[in-house]
């Protein structure tokens, strides 16, 4: 039996399986996506034992050279997350649910204050005038975009006058910026659909080179 | 199920089974052909938009199969289509380009293979260009997949160039050091100790023992980093982590969901490069002169696109329309 | 001797003479030659560099160390110079190792492969190819770590700045003083969705993202959810919520159990209202779609963080009917939302409703202190915009020294 080949029907099946869904759904939908959704869980959980349990807590506490001991510190607060299962003592798994929120807030608040904040202020600052118009343009673009932008996402001002005609001004600009993320996302969905294109005629049925 | 649905999936069924075990192989269509399957499909779409201009609109289903016969068509036809180089395609490689030999390249595989199709063809693009001009390669992983990934896209730059094999070590001109969870709190203690985070490699060799890793302790022994990203952790992540806050210099890789996000920190200098999507891919492969899974798909995505643009028209006439009928 | 015998004796004479002549002028002229070769290959030594300094890199953990030098006075651009040669040695020790070499001209280099608070000696040696000058040595340097990083004292003062706004603000909200937030008009969008679910009488679905509680847009949705699911208890409408992450499953039960009780009907709480479906991204809105399509909801929530999902959920929802209301602050992602739905919370509009329904101080007073955040941003973009268009345009020295002084404001140099 090539097992190979077995492989590639039984991937060209499910992906016509998924595919019907467009059509409308049907049972052979339904089984596929069954599958597709109890393999996923499945995968997820062996990639979080092998890659958490066993290599971040298990190899480490009992490497025989040099055993580590703070893994035990993750191993007690996840271990108190599942707490949550039991009434009585349902509250303690807010420590460790404590713990991840605040590290992460800690973290994000320098990351996006400097990266998404500070950095991107100081490359709005940009001269309008720059001595050729096409340079002109770009920047203005740039900065009306910005500023109107802002407007629109501050809360403790109605929009009302020049302010609303501003904030009118920056929904526009975003609208503008969905409009060519949106084409640029339909862009990464063929290229998804192109990817299963090629499996099926070119892996599957041999139809392309 | 009714009658005529059980003889369409009956009739799809014997065209797969023909098309497998019948059909010659591969299907090439010639010039003339090609034309006359693309006046058709004009032709097709030009009565489409007429019908909905008359009031007859068509259903989504409809428009479901001409995406997938615009998509699929261009695989068969013989046609080149120009690929013109954007400037942060350009910026990329020529980054690259300035890296003397042996200098290191840290390359983060942050995707999964649902976006190989996108990243794919720029990772084996770029793994072929960095092991013809003598780069060292340290690949590493955010997401599980990635690292795999990676070995993909070497076994495929050694099959396209199989000398390559033969001159390229393992541990040597390349290591992977494989995936590792924690996302933006790896790329934060990588920016101290990349071997506190990855004390083996992929093949469990202890760090301290792979040739390439002798005096790597962390970002500033890195001459630059190339990331691959689908999503989060990604990009993002890698500029806000290591280039604000290690001097990391990088270019990136994303699908084209991902690269408008990318935009502000290229243009803010964060990134030096950006390859957004499939298009961006095919630019990298017309740069290194590696012609492959990109610049072909290259010519069904963009007729995909005019079919999409034509729909969108088509849609927007059958909006109006339905205003003007309601007043 | 007789006259013949004399002069042939004599000739052998001249003849030897002249042969020993020759012999030895072929070996003087030999090592004539021989002088000449050794003329032409002198060895030129290049005179050695200046001075040489060394100083410990500043604020990088004690890994680096900066080393300066003079040029060597031969190092003229004439070829004399071919680089120069970097060792390092402990300062205990006296076993130097060359480091690197780099190119004539040049007068610095980072050393980044040292130890922290090892004490160390570098040599600098001018190189004319494989000929070496004699070391100049610098002093001792230690790689040291520092405390603070005074690079970053800008980032400090704006950080201190917005977070004491956003402190301010929470501690006025707690004392009782009503904040103004300007009217979100998504809010009334979802008061009249839960009414058109009660009307059809059929279900809600509720998705929170698919990201897990460390992101402040699940916070976001599951508090939304709070609200959503005192309306779903005080009506008795059925509520569906799918989710990808473990930890939002447990969190989400518990708000709606809390409405549930908060609307005096506890029993009518079913842990099944949220079910765990997988964490993969695919498997899960394939799951998704397969509940939209089968339980036809009336309403569909998307509210929190979504990725490639996001389309094919939100044109599912349409295909079957429902208002949909979104809200997420992943850009990407808008451009679907605000296409397929009928509403959608756009980027922080999501975390304000999320304020303006729990009206819980610590909501209410970070937007306020966020938003004197944007209004410094907003000021620094005005007047760094406006200087350096000056300063581009007519020069002068105020605008530029504006410019520059607003750029490193807001720069961050490592």
């Amino acid at each position: 039996m090539d097992w190979t080949t077995f492989g590639v029907w039984l991937a060209a099946v499910f992906t016509l399986g998924i595919i019907s869904f467009l059509y409308r759904d049907n049972i052979f939908y339904k089984l596929c996506e069954a599958i597709f959704v109890g393999i996923s869980a499945g995968y997820w959980l062996i990639t979080f034992f092998w890659d958490n349990l066993y290599s971040k807590f298990y190899s480490q506490v009992t490497d025989p050279v040099d055993p580590q001991w703070t893994p035990w510190i993750g191993f007690v607060l996840g271990a108190l997350m599942l707490t949550r299962l039991f009434e009585k003592i349902g509250w303690l798994s807010r420590w460790p649910l404590a713990f991840i929120i605040g590290a992460t807030a800690g973290v994000y608040m320098m990351f996006y204050f400097v990266s998404n904040a500070m950095l991107q202020v100081s490359a709005t600052i940009l001269p309008i005038y720059t001595g050729s118009i096409s340079g002109a343009i770009s920047n203005l673009f740039i900065i009306v975009g910005t500023f109107c932008g802002l407007i629109y996402f501050f809360f403790s001002k109605e929009h009302k006058g020049a302010f609303g005609g501003a904030a009118k001004i920056g929904i526009w600009f975003l609208m503008a910026t969905f409009g060519a993320s949106f084409g640029y996302t339909v862009m990464s969905r063929m290229s998804l659909m192109l990817g299963r294109l090629d499996f099926l005629f070119g892996q599957w049925l041999g139809l392309i080179k | 199920m009714n009658i005529k649905e059980v003889i369409a999936v009956i009739l799809i069924i014997a065209f797969f089974l023909c098309a497998y075990f019948l059909f010659p192989k591969p299907v090439e269509f010639s010039q003339t052909v090609s034309i006359i399957l693309t006046i058709l499909l004009a032709l097709t779409l030009l009565v489409i938009g007429v019908m909905t201009f008359m009031g007859r609109y068509i259903e989504r289903r409809v428009v479901f199969l001409f995406v997938g016969i615009a998509l699929t068509l261009p695989f068969f036809m013989q046609f080149d289509l120009p690929v013109p180089i954007s400037p942060e395609v350009q910026a990329a490689y020529d980054e690259l380009e300035k890296l003397p030999e042996g200098s290191k390249v840290l390359a983060a595989f942050d995707y999964d293979p649902p976006s190989a199709p996108e990243l794919q063809p720029m990772a084996v693009a770029f793994m072929k260009y960095a092991f013809q001009r003598g780069l060292k390669i340290i690949i590493m992983g955010l997401w599980p997949q990635g690292p795999q990934q990676a070995d993909q896209a070497i076994q495929t730059a050694f099959e396209v160039i199989p000398e390559l094999e033969d001159k390229i070590k393992y541990g040597r001109d390349y290591v992977n050091l494989g995936f590792q969870s924690g996302n933006e709190f790896v790329i934060l203690r990588m920016g101290e100790s990349f071997k506190a985070m990855f004390p083996t490699d992929i093949y469990n060799t202890p760090y301290d023992s792979i040739p390439i890793l002798k005096n790597v302790k962390n970002y500033s022994n890195i001459d630059y980093c190339f990331n691959f990203s689908a999503g989060k952790p990604g990009t993002v992540e890698w500029v806000q982590g290591a280039v604000d806050r290690f001097n990391l210099k990088m270019s990136a890789g994303n699908t084209a969901v991902q690269a408008p996000m990318a935009y502000p920190y290229l243009q803010a200098g964060q990134l030096d490069g950006l390859m957004g999507g499939m298009a961006g891919g095919a630019e990298f492969e017309k740069l290194t002169e590696h012609y492959d899974k990109a610049t072909v798909f290259i010519k069904s995505q963009s007729f995909a696109h005019a079919v999409v643009i034509v729909f969108i028209i088509i849609g927007n006439v059958a909006f109006f329309r339905g205003r003007r009928r309601k007043k | 001797m007789d006259i013949t015998k004399r002069n042939i004796k004599n000739l052998y004479c001249v003849h030897l003479i002249v042969f020993l002549f020759l012999i030895s002028s072929l070996t003087v002229f030999a090592q004539t030659e021989t002088v000449a070769e050794e003329d032409t290959t002198t060895i030129f030594i290049p005179q050695s560099p200046i001075s040489v300094t060394a100083e410990d890199y500043k604020y990088d953990r004690g890994e680096s160390v900066v080393i300066n030098w003079g040029l060597s006075p031969d190092d003229d651009g004439s070829g004399k110079v071919t680089g120069y040669e970097i060792f390092r040695s402990e300062a205990e020790q006296d076993d130097f190792i060359s480091v690197n070499v780099v190119a004539p001209g040049i007068s610095t280099f980072r050393d980044k492969s040292v130890e922290n608070n090892v004490e160390y000696i570098y040599g600098i040696a001018a190189l004319n190819g494989d000929d070496a000058s004699p070391m100049t040595l610098s002093e001792p340097v230690l790689p040291d770590t520092e405390i603070v990083n005074w690079n970053l004292l800008n980032l400090f003062f704006i950080g201190l700045l917005i977070a004491g706004s956003v402190i301010y603000f929470i501690a006025h909200a707690k004392r009782g003083k009503k904040l103004f937030i300007r009217k979100i008009a998504g809010l009334e969008a979802i008061d009249e969705a839960i009414g058109r679910a009660t009307e059809m009488g059929r279900p809600i679905l509720f998705i929170p993202g698919i990201n897990d509680m460390d992101d402040v847009q699940t916070i976001a949705g599951i508090t939304i959810l709070g609200r959503v699911a005192k309306v779903v208890a005080d009506y008795d409408i059925k509520i569906n919520m799918p989710v990808a992450r473990s930890i939002v499953m447990t969190t989400a039960r518990e708000t709606i159990k809390e409405a549930y009780v908060g609307a005096g009907r506890p029993d009518a709480y079913s842990d099944n209202m949220v079910r765990y479906i997988t964490d993969e991204q695919f498997g899960y809105v394939a799951a998704v779609d397969g509940i939209m399509v089968r339980e036809k909801p009336a309403t569909c929530f998307y509210l929190g963080a979504f990725f490639a999902e996001s389309l094919i959920l939100a044109e599912t929802g349409n295909s079957v009917g429902a208002i949909q209301i979104a809200g997420t602050a992943m850009p990407a992602q808008l451009p679907f939302f605000v296409a397929a739905c009928d509403y959608t919370l756009i980027g922080e509009e999501l975390f304000a409703a999320s304020a303006y329904l729990s009206n819980e101080p610590k909501q209410l007073g970070s937007l306020k202190g966020q938003d004197v955040g944007k209004f410094m941003a907003m000021a620094a973009i005005a007047l760094g915009v406006i200087s350096v268009t000056i300063a581009r345009a007519w020069g002068g020295s105020f605008f530029p020294w504006l410019d520059e002084f607003m750029h490193r404001l807001f720069t961050i140099t490592n």
